[in-house]
């Protein structure tokens, strides 16, 4: 059963301001171990250096996106069971669709509350406590 | 919550930005300079609204931007074309967005029909009700109506996926009198994952030969496991030189493989197939053709770069210029250490040369790119001159057409800077001056319209700016008539017509025989050529009678640190500026020739070159014997060349500029000063005033020239 203080997470958006929201969301659920990525490469990079326990993901991105950010974590051995949130705007049903496909996680709808973004990283990896 | 306005605040900062790419990215797809990553580049922009919006729970905006980007997505994938209707239509939208964001940034909630009209249009675009642009609306906010079940994954199993390993071991024969026990090693390696063991017993002896502390017996082994390679090999790290040891990684490669995702931009983005990708390849090519075509029509509308966001950024001046001090500081630091090592024995020096060498290198390369960063290309400057250009012809009723080139030339801002005066006052001279009114230039059958062509260009480490005109040329009568009415030429010199032409150069002259309103108030040509020679540039005209003529400014990169040649005469050293120098040579006294008027003459590859001597010119005593000593062959502006005749060559070095003209004013021939590894402060070389103060010339006519600070007289050979 995964600790939230000891959760580490990396949010992964171009938008500072997203990446801010979503630290201060997973703040309130006493998960403070966060790193941030302006993009895909980056973030590939951190997930492979770091130990890294959750990606939450945009899927809007220069250098590389967020599909092609699961895509190269699925592809690498080392991190290929990594867990994957992906987050979306509404009306992006079918880049759900393809991230399924890709092997992610779970999604998030933006906008998200801090219950909902609880019970989606629950759903991943389990209770949190 | 506080941070949360705090948070508010940087989003709306960052729509700033967003709307601001997508308003320009937009203008550029309108007029059709766009690139195939502009329409992307507008799609990310608007996305990001819409992301961050989401995030803030804004609504209507996100609604908005969704129904935008579906168009945005539709046109980047060829869905849709880019037509001047369509692109209206999305400026419109733009604009839209631009006062949604206002209104959330100003707390106030949009009527909820506001911006419909252009939501509709959008919608028409995709051909009416499109599933995908009115979907939004209706989803509860969370989650799809598809069917997706979480996958859920154990942490404390390890992240890494399944792999499987191929092991040969093969026990050395010390292995057992060492210690290490094979058997240990194999249940080390059971407890990492699920192990087969296959054991090879084909080197196993009869039974009478073996040794009972010898190992025979190796072992294959597969092992699935969620440990990384690492850990494996970790298990055999005490036997790894008593053992025949492979580690194969034979795990599958997984369905989805994206190939190697290097972390390089470009090569990384959309790997997949399906997914539409910005661009499809095929709609690459027609895009590219009409690019061509348009880059071969004037203006530089072609090739527009797309508008990369956050690729440069900022820096004042000022801590620019503090890097470029300290760059210049420690160019003298390293000469001075290059001098400390040079006195040391050979034996310690060698290897310390080695490394300074290296320090050397990186110290130039730091200061390209310090002096790199500084650079500002002249076309700051040239951009003002076609307005002046209009301007003056419209004045003087003369029809001037200006061809610009080279405006991407790079050169120190400083430079640019000081570059406008003179560019003005030159190009002012041409049209009043030089372009004849157009009735006159259809008498002398030339086109109606004069041409102004102004030109930049890099040359062995100066840049060179031409201004070159197809009109009247220099009057050399003209010019000789006032130059005798101003005693600026004894009644009876007899001047070719290269020189006569210089004379423009000399202070207080001007050819206008009215003073008109544009040109000839007294600032003449000779401020120009100060200003040039200011900043340790030259500047030089040829002239033909009614064809025109071309005025050239050569000017040095950068004013901070330069090239150099130390040099020795007598006690004193100075330092040659390399870019005036064209060769060294020691010359056998037998090609030294005195010729009367001279100060000597130095037979060159069959020809004559007049040299000075350095030590007599700054009448610091050379206390070589005479005709000895090193000459150098330097520049003193276009084609002519001189020798310079100096005790002897210390060594190349950079050289930190340090003016001294404000602390001592203008020295003849010295143009700056410099400190050198060993401290001391040697003055920096003008060669052109150098030429001038030797007052070398075809003797003896033009001698009353040298009295006023004359110009650089031609000598031709």
């Amino acid at each position: 059963m995964p600790v939230a203080s000891t959760l580490k997470v990396l949010i992964v958006d171009d938008q500072n301001s997203v990446r801010q929201m979503t630290r201060m969301t997973l703040e309130e659920l006493g998960i403070s171990l966060v790193h941030e990525a302006e993009n895909g490469v980056s973030a590939f990079q951190t997930a492979t250096l770091q130990p890294i326990d959750l990606i939450i993901s945009d899927f809007n991105m220069p250098e590389m996106d967020g599909l092609g950010l699961l895509r190269a974590v699925r592809g690498h051995a080392a991190i290929r069971k990594l867990p994957f949130i992906l987050l979306t705007g509404r009306g992006d049903r079918e880049l759900v669709v393809k991230a399924a496909q890709a092997g992610v996680n779970n999604y998030l709808v933006k906008p998200f509350t801090t219950a909902i973004l609880r019970e989606k990283i629950e759903q991943v990896v389990g209770k949190l406590t | 919550m506080s941070s949360f306005e705090q948070l508010k605040q940087t989003f709306f900062d960052e729509c700033g930005d967003l709307l601001q790419q997508i308003e320009s990215g937009l203008t550029d797809i309108r007029e059709g300079s766009h690139s195939d990553d502009t329409i992307n580049a507008v799609f990310r922009a608007v996305h990001s609204v819409k992301g961050g919006a989401g995030i803030f729970g804004f609504e209507h905006l996100v609604g908005f931007a969704h129904v935008f980007e579906t168009v945005l997505d539709a046109m980047r994938s060829d869905r849709l074309a880019v037509t001047s209707d369509n692109v209206d239509t999305l400026l419109a939208s733009s604009d839209v967005l631009t006062d949604l964001v206002a209104m959330s940034r100003a707390g106030e909630t949009p009527p909820a029909d506001y911006g419909n009209e252009c939501r509709t249009a959008l919608q028409q675009l995709m051909g009416g009700g499109d599933e995908d642009v009115v979907a939004d609306d209706g989803e509860a906010a969370g989650d799809f109506d598809i069917e997706f079940t979480p996958v859920q994954i154990n942490l404390d199993e390890g992240i890494a996926g399944e792999q499987q390993f191929e092991i040969t071991f093969r026990p050395g024969p010390e292995m057992l009198r060492k210690g290490s026990d094979p058997l240990n090693i194999l249940r080390e390696l059971r407890q990492l994952g699920k192990l087969e063991l296959t054991a090879e017993t084909d080197r196993l002896p009869v039974l009478s030969e073996i040794e009972f502390d010898r190992p025979y017996i190796g072992w294959t082994a597969r092992l699935e496991t969620t440990r990384p390679q690492a850990e494996v090999e970790g298990v055999f790290d005490f036997v790894a030189g008593d053992c025949e040891l492979a580690i194969v990684n034979t795990t599958p490669v997984p369905a989805l493989d994206i190939g190697l995702p290097a972390p390089a931009a470009g090569e990384t983005s959309l790997p997949s197939v399906d997914f539409a990708p910005p661009i499809a390849p095929e709609a690459e090519k027609p895009k590219a053709a009409a690019a061509g075509t348009r880059a071969s029509e004037p203006g530089e509308k072609s090739a527009a770069p797309p508008k990369a966001a956050a690729t440069t950024t900022r820096v004042e001046l000022e801590k620019i210029d503090r890097v470029v001090n300290m760059v210049g500081e420690l160019v003298i630091a390293q000469a001075m250490l290059g001098q400390i090592v040079h006195e040391l024995p050979e034996s310690v020096s060698a290897r310390l040369q080695q490394t300074l060498d290296e320090v050397v290198h990186h110290t130039r390369e730091l200061k390209d790119s310090v002096m790199s960063m500084r650079a500002q290309p002249v076309g700051a400057v040239f951009q003002r001159m076609p307005r002046l250009v209009r301007e003056l012809s419209a004045k003087t009723a003369k029809k001037v057409r200006l061809e610009m080139t080279g405006e991407s030339t790079e050169v120190d801002r400083s430079i640019v800077e000081m570059l406008s005066d003179p560019l003005t006052h030159i190009i002012r001279n041409s049209v009043d001056h030089g372009i004849e009114s157009p009735a006159n230039r259809t008498a002398a059958g030339k086109p109606e319209e004069g041409t102004i062509r102004l030109s930049a260009g890099h040359r062995g480490g100066r840049i060179v700016i031409e201004i070159a005109d197809d009109g009247a040329g220099i009057n050399p009568e003209r010019v000789l008539k006032k130059a005798r009415e101003r005693g600026l030429v004894a009644p009876d010199a007899n001047l070719t017509e290269d020189e006569i032409n210089n004379l423009i150069f000399m202070p207080g002259f001007s050819t206008a025989e009215t003073v008109s309103d544009i040109s000839g108030r007294g600032v003449g040509m000779d401020v120009v050529r100060r200003n040039i020679q200011d900043i340790g540039g030259r500047i030089s005209l040829k002239s033909e009678r009614g064809r025109g003529m071309i005025i050239q400014l050569a000017l040095p990169l950068t004013l901070a640190v330069m090239d150099g040649m130390v040099i020795r005469v007598g006690r004193e050293t100075y330092v040659v500026p390399m870019s005036a120098m064209v060769e060294c040579l020691r010359p056998p006294r037998s090609d030294i020739h005195d010729l009367v008027g001279t100060r000597g003459m130095l037979k060159l590859r069959g020809e004559l070159l007049p040299i000075v001597d350095l030590g007599d010119l700054l009448d610091v005593r050379s206390t070589e014997a005479e005709g000895g000593g090193v000459v150098i062959i330097t520049e003193a502006g276009e084609d002519i060349r001189f020798g310079l005749r100096v005790d002897e060559l210390c060594g190349h070095q950079q050289v930190v500029i340090k003016s001294i003209e404000e602390s001592y004013g203008s020295i003849p021939g010295i143009s700056a000063a410099t400190i050198l590894g060993n401290g001391r402060v040697a003055f920096i070389l003008d060669t052109e005033k150098l030429y001038e103060m030797a007052a070398i010339q075809p003797p003896p006519s033009a001698m009353a020239a040298a009295k006023y600070d004359a110009p650089a007289m031609a000598m031709r050979n």
